[in-house]
């Protein structure tokens, strides 16, 4: 098929993807139980696996060296992943080489070599939908109905980082709520590496709190602490207004201290002031179009939170301890793999995530991340990286960069 | 297990361990020391030691059915491969072994027992091991830690070992047979576990150490080296790699499928878990190109018949999830790029190989996962592996007796300080230097008697 058959093709499958859910999302703060149905997923699985079959020539091989065509296949479940390292050797890209107009690459390396996630201005559509859609019902759940919050975002600009998937989806965000390039208070330099002036970011939230306005952060979690270790003002805390949120992705590559997700919370609720129901964590990849989120943010204490929750037994450390539960958006399912034996594993056992993202129209719908976690009834749970862990009887791969060393932070 | 709560490692996990009674536990081994080990000669320690040895190496033996009944849950290792690498071990430990230790790193059998005439003859010698030698364990395998144990003993010293907390089953197990051999010697003897971070109980045992051994990560070693006081020796066995190189002409003398099975054997010894065991081997390609690939073949055919009479231990979730991943990886490799092929265990992590043309050296995730790569000859090898010259430790070879020579020469050249057959890479000898160094020699101090002029005659 040539190049323009292609696209075609992939327009198609992507103008049948936005008239489905597009209106689902607009309906309600919640997606219709319809968003979820089985056989549509299915279907539209089927049908996009078929297709990248067909084009994308590396999946192709894949495929055939597993003996599975998509065409002979009747589950999504059946569809062959692709570990999301080899992104970083091969092109797993449906779009022909003079199409691509963007690629975004992971944090993470291997031999020094980044993921790439090859884009057209159609694909980035699709992300961009995805994207805002998933975000909107995790962090903005009153968006059709009240005022927007006030956007803050601890990156580089765009032009700083044209490559990082995460700061894509920040600009979308920012576009999306209507503000100035100056709300991204971070930089990036010519290394790549993302600093922060903390004294600058702590100015403009102490002046966004004295306005009454809530305040919506868009942060990783390195940057956080960064911030809240440095925080240039006297006094160190702030009171954000109500109404006001985080979120929060990605893990720490070494550059800041890290701190368990507990910690980190509690901080940021201590110094901002906010119910740790106001902070909300990401998960996302740059060889994915689709983000998941381990709660919806719930306004004040009254409300139920989302997350699951229980108290600690010593009385000292009596904080809500948040286990954190995340779901993707309808479009996406996950299986949880259970490595020793590549079936799926039973729900509260831990294994490798997998992956399946029908936003993902471009590359490769079924990815095999490296993360481990384990299936809950209605969403997975997260417990590290399978890679970051050191192989015994040997201290020698971190430092040789053979492996990826951070967690859950690849589409930075 | 039912063992007598004798050492602190015998204490509940629950009970706690404060720096006062590490400190008691250190005073009163120094005192058993005095009353129960320096009396004694280095024959009679010999000789119990190698009753020990005998005593492990007996099917009946109570320790020895506790390790392989008890160890597979307790080590994460299979019966066959605990029994394999029990006897391994305790087969080393005889009269002529520990002789020839003692010549080799001392000069004479019993340096540690008199004064010996040193080569220049105005001066006499005499060698002392440390009064308290402490040893912080690694958790990967027993050998290092029974050879630590074997090597105090024959020096007389007092030994407190801190046992890595997910690894104290087999020390316990080898502590409580010396102890019903010679509850004397026994008490001369400490084994303790705690987890991490417990820097209170370890700075009591760096204050009263007069030796201290660590064998550990890179990491580890750097942080206790900082803290261990100036007056105390401490001798560290960072982590090192091994690798194998099979010349092509090997192949001549020596069938494809006995090489794999030795090749296999030194992957599956101890699940390729320590620094002695194979992250790949190097096979030079000759007239026959293909002979790598053939090797590689061979192997995994090798492995899987190995998997069937010494199966690897179950892995734990996050381990399997690593060789999962990696496979996954070459999987693709194979099927994109075509010099990369994959042979690994159907439905189980249990072993893989990966055959790579690209020769640059690749650390394994181990567990009986092992890279084959082509090359040239040696020389290319070593080139690919200069990115682990510095953390070297064996290299099993497999080349014509009339080549090893040449070859042992390049390896030293290079800085391996190890050459072994194949199949033999997990069964260093006793007496071999440890990373290059004199491991009994390291552990001595030197009393030096400069004699007095014989008087000479009054002048007439």
């Amino acid at each position: 098929m040539s190049a323009t058959g292609v696209i075609s093709a992939l327009t198609r499958f992507a103008e049948h993807w936005l008239s489905i859910w597009d209106p689902m999302h607009r309906r309600a703060d919640h997606w219709p139980p319809e968003a979820w149905h089985e056989d549509l997923f299915n279907e539209l699985a089927l049908e996009l696996a078929r297709l990248q079959y067909a084009h994308n020539p590396p999946y192709r091989r894949w495929c055939e060296a597993r003996g599975i065509a998509p065409s002979r296949i009747d589950h999504w479940s059946r569809i062959p992943a692709v570990i999301t390292s080899a992104f970083q050797e091969f092109e797993f890209s449906c779009l022909p080489p003079s199409h691509r107009s963007c690629v975004f690459y992971s944090s993470g390396t291997t031999r020094g070599k980044p993921s790439r996630h090859f884009h057209n201005s159609l694909t980035l559509r699709l992300y961009e939908a995805s994207l805002w859609w998933a975000f909107q019902k995790a962090l903005l759940p009153e968006i059709l109905s009240g005022p927007h919050p006030q956007l803050v975002v601890l990156m580089p600009p765009p032009d700083q980082a044209p490559h990082s998937s995460l700061v894509y989806m920040a600009d979308t965000i920012r576009r999306q709520l209507g503000y100035s390039m100056d709300t991204f208070l971070g930089t990036a330099d010519g290394t790549g590496l993302w600093h922060l002036d903390a004294s600058r970011a702590w100015t403009r939230l102490r002046t966004l709190a004295e306005q009454g306005r809530p305040v919506l952060v868009l942060a990783t979690a390195y940057t956080l602490v960064q911030l809240l270790d440095t925080p240039g003002l006297t006094p160190h805390r702030i009171k954000l207004p109500p109404g006001s949120r985080v979120m929060e992705t990605g893990g720490y590559k070494g550059r800041s201290r890290a701190l368990t997700s507990d910690e980190l919370y509690r901080w940021i609720s201590e110094r901002w002031g906010l119910p740790l129901t106001s902070i909300v964590s990401e998960y996302g990849m740059c060889e994915l179009s689709s983000q998941a989120y381990d709660s919806r943010f719930s306004q004040g204490d009254t409300q139920a939170p989302k997350v699951e929750s229980e108290r600690t037994a010593q009385p000292r450390s009596a904080t809500l301890r948040l286990r954190r539960k995340f779901r993707f958006p309808p479009w996406v399912r996950v299986q949880v793999i259970d490595p020793e034996t590549g079936t799926e594993a039973p729900h509260g056992r831990p294994g490798l995530l997998r992956i399946f993202d029908l936003a993902n129209v471009g590359s490769v719908l079924a990815i095999q991340t490296e993360d481990m976690a384990e299936a809950l009834r209605d969403g997975f749970r997260l417990l590290g990286r399978a890679t970051g862990t050191r192989p015994r009887g040997c201290s020698l791969l971190a430092a040789n960069g053979a492996e990826r060393a951070d967690s859950t932070d690849s589409h930075l | 297990m039912s063992l007598p709560a004798y050492f602190l490692a015998d204490l509940p996990p629950d009970a706690p361990l404060t720096p006062r009674l590490i400190e008691e536990a250190c005073l009163t081994l120094q005192r058993n020391r005095e009353l129960y080990l320096v009396p004694r000669s280095c024959a009679q320690i010999i000789a119990l030691l190698e009753e020990l040895g005998r005593n492990w190496r007996r099917p009946d033996d109570p320790f020895r059915q506790l390790a392989v009944s008890e160890g597979p849950q307790q080590t994460g290792f299979s019966r066959a491969t605990l029994e394999q690498g029990l006897d391994n071990f305790f087969s080393q430990l005889t009269e002529t072994n520990m002789r020839r230790l003692l010549r080799q790193d001392l000069g004479e059998e019993t340096a540690l027992d008199d004064y010996h005439p040193a080569v220049d003859p105005r001066r006499c010698c005499r060698a002392r091991g440390p009064r308290l030698l402490v040893h912080f364990s690694p958790g990967n395998l027993p050998d290092p830690t029974f050879h630590a144990i074997v090597l105090g003993l024959l020096v007389k010293s007092a030994q407190f070992v801190k046992c890595s907390s997910q690894a104290g089953f087999l020390p316990r197990l080898l502590a409580h047979s010396l102890r019903a051999l010679d509850p004397k010697l026994a008490a001369c003897l400490e084994l303790a576990t705690w987890p991490g971070g417990r820097t209170d109980l370890e700075d009591i045992l760096l204050q009263k150490a007069d030796c201290v051994t660590v064998a550990g990560a890179d990491d580890t070693i750097q942080t206790l080296r900082q803290r261990v006081p100036v007056t105390t020796r401490l001798l560290a066995y960072g982590h090192r790699v091994s690798f194998g190189y099979i010349a092509y002409a090997t192949s001549n003398e020596t069938s494809l499928e006995s090489l794999a099975e030795q090749a296999a054997a030194d992957v599956a010894a101890w699940d390729q878990a320590g620094c002695l065991s194979p992250h790949l081997f190097y096979v030079q390609t000759g007239p026959d190109q293909h002979f790598p690939l053939r090797f590689a073949e061979a192997l995994a055919m090798a492995l899987d018949r190995l998997e069937h009479v010494q199966p690897r231990g179950t892995l734990p979730t996050g381990k399997a999830a690593q060789i999962a991943a990696r496979r996954e990886l070459y999987a693709i490799r194979a099927a994109c790029s075509g010099t990369t092929r994959l042979w690994c265990s159907p439905n189980s992590t249990a072993w893989t190989v990966v055959y790579e043309e690209e020769p640059d050296f690749q650390l394994s995730c181990l567990d009986r996962f092992v890279y084959v790569k082509p090359v040239i000859d040696l020389a290319r090898a070593l080139r690919a592996a200069e990115s682990i010259r510095a953390h070297v430790s064996t290299v099993a070879l497999a080349a014509p007796a009339a080549l090893r020579k040449t070859l042992a020469n390049q390896l030293a050249d290079w800085g391996v300080p190890r050459i072994c057959p194949l199949g033999r890479m997990q069964q260093p000898p006793l007496t071999w230097h440890h990373d290059g160094r004199p491991a009994l020699g390291d552990l001595i101090t030197w009393t030096d008697w400069e004699m007095e002029p014989p008087s000479s005659p009054p002048a007439s």
